[in-house]
């Protein structure tokens, strides 16, 4: 099986469309058994009481707007190194939902924010750091936006993207490098977790809803960038330009 | 299982309102995308295909030479 022939747009505009629902309709259910097990099975806070139910979504919200952006930078860079432009469609697919997760985050941390450290917002290096992260995004968004040619468009927005991406690592580790409000990590890759496991499988569950909510939608849009550039392609054939 | 109470022990306002604005985020995204597919997909297809199926965009012999 040939696998290269989907990094053409045109063979991956199907592929794209039944893949679709296999991400969507396990994520809408996701999404219902991770707010049942974080509302319903988890148990309330000694310290925080119920306030830290935001977790389920802020956590999950915060670590999509990173990944998306490393993803966007990925696609973004690949598609201006090989001139893949399948890639780049993709970039730009990526760039408003990872936005949209950058927002979320610093909206629901700005409601956890308030009861547990008195203030709705504070310069701390990590809530800066990912104010400029969703500044990244809107950049880039508005990047492609404001220039006609396509082609011009996804090599701008990648020098963006790939300048921009040095801002992910210093968002993770800014509790590590500097005094922040923010606690360090209590869900590490090598040791053993700081949280309880009904709180640890809500988050973990809520953060899979997040992943394939974003596949499904950002294939949908891919399929609407597809088509709008094969529209502007065929406008520009029949102005000669 | 707990049956967590609507107030969220005083909290109420953050907990709910956290979710609320993600809520409204999420169904802006989906229902902006819909419009958007709903606004690109039937100038595409071919005359006499459905819309509602990507099987029109498969079988259209245009959007291979252009995109491409």
């Amino acid at each position: 099986m040939n696998l290269y022939k989907y990094a053409s747009p045109a063979m991956f505009y199907p592929l794209a469309g039944k893949l679709i629902p296999w991400f969507a309709i396990p994520a809408a259910l996701l999404f219902a058994t991770g707010l049942f097990v974080g509302f319903f099975i988890a148990p309330t806070d000694f310290q925080q009481g119920d306030a830290y139910r935001i977790i389920f979504i802020h956590v999950p919200a915060a670590w999509m707007g990173m990944f998306l952006y490393v993803l966007m930078a990925i696609y973004a860079g690949i598609g201006w190194a090989f001139n893949a432009r399948l890639s780049s469609m993709m970039a730009s697919s990526l760039a408003i939902t990872g936005a949209m997760f950058t927002a979320i985050s610093l909206i629901t941390g700005a409601f956890w924010g308030k009861p547990t450290w008195g203030t709705w917002w504070v310069w701390d290096a990590r809530m800066t750091s990912t104010l400029i992260l969703l500044f990244l995004y809107i950049g880039f968004i508005s990047l492609q936006a404001a220039i006609d040619d396509a082609r011009r468009a996804d090599r701008a927005g990648a020098v963006l993207a790939l300048v921009g991406v040095i801002n992910v690592p210093i968002i993770y580790f800014s509790v590590q490098w500097w005094n922040t409000l923010h606690q360090g990590a209590t869900i590490r890759l090598l040791q053993k977790p700081t949280i309880r496991g009904s709180m640890l499988a809500a988050l973990l569950i809520m953060l899979a809803a997040c992943w394939l909510y974003s596949v499904a939608v950002v294939l949908i849009r891919l399929r609407c960038i597809i088509l709008e550039r094969e529209q502007n392609a065929s406008r520009f054939a029949e102005v000669g330009v | 299982m707990n049956w967590p109470d609507l107030s969220m022990g005083g909290y109420g306002f953050y907990v709910w309102g956290s979710y609320i604005a993600s809520l409204i985020f999420f169904v802006w995204e989906v229902v902006s995308l819909r419009q958007r597919k709903q606004k690109t997909e039937p100038s595409a297809v071919a005359p006499g295909k459905s819309s509602s199926t990507g099987a029109a965009i498969e079988v259209d012999p245009a959007l291979p030479r252009t995109v491409l």
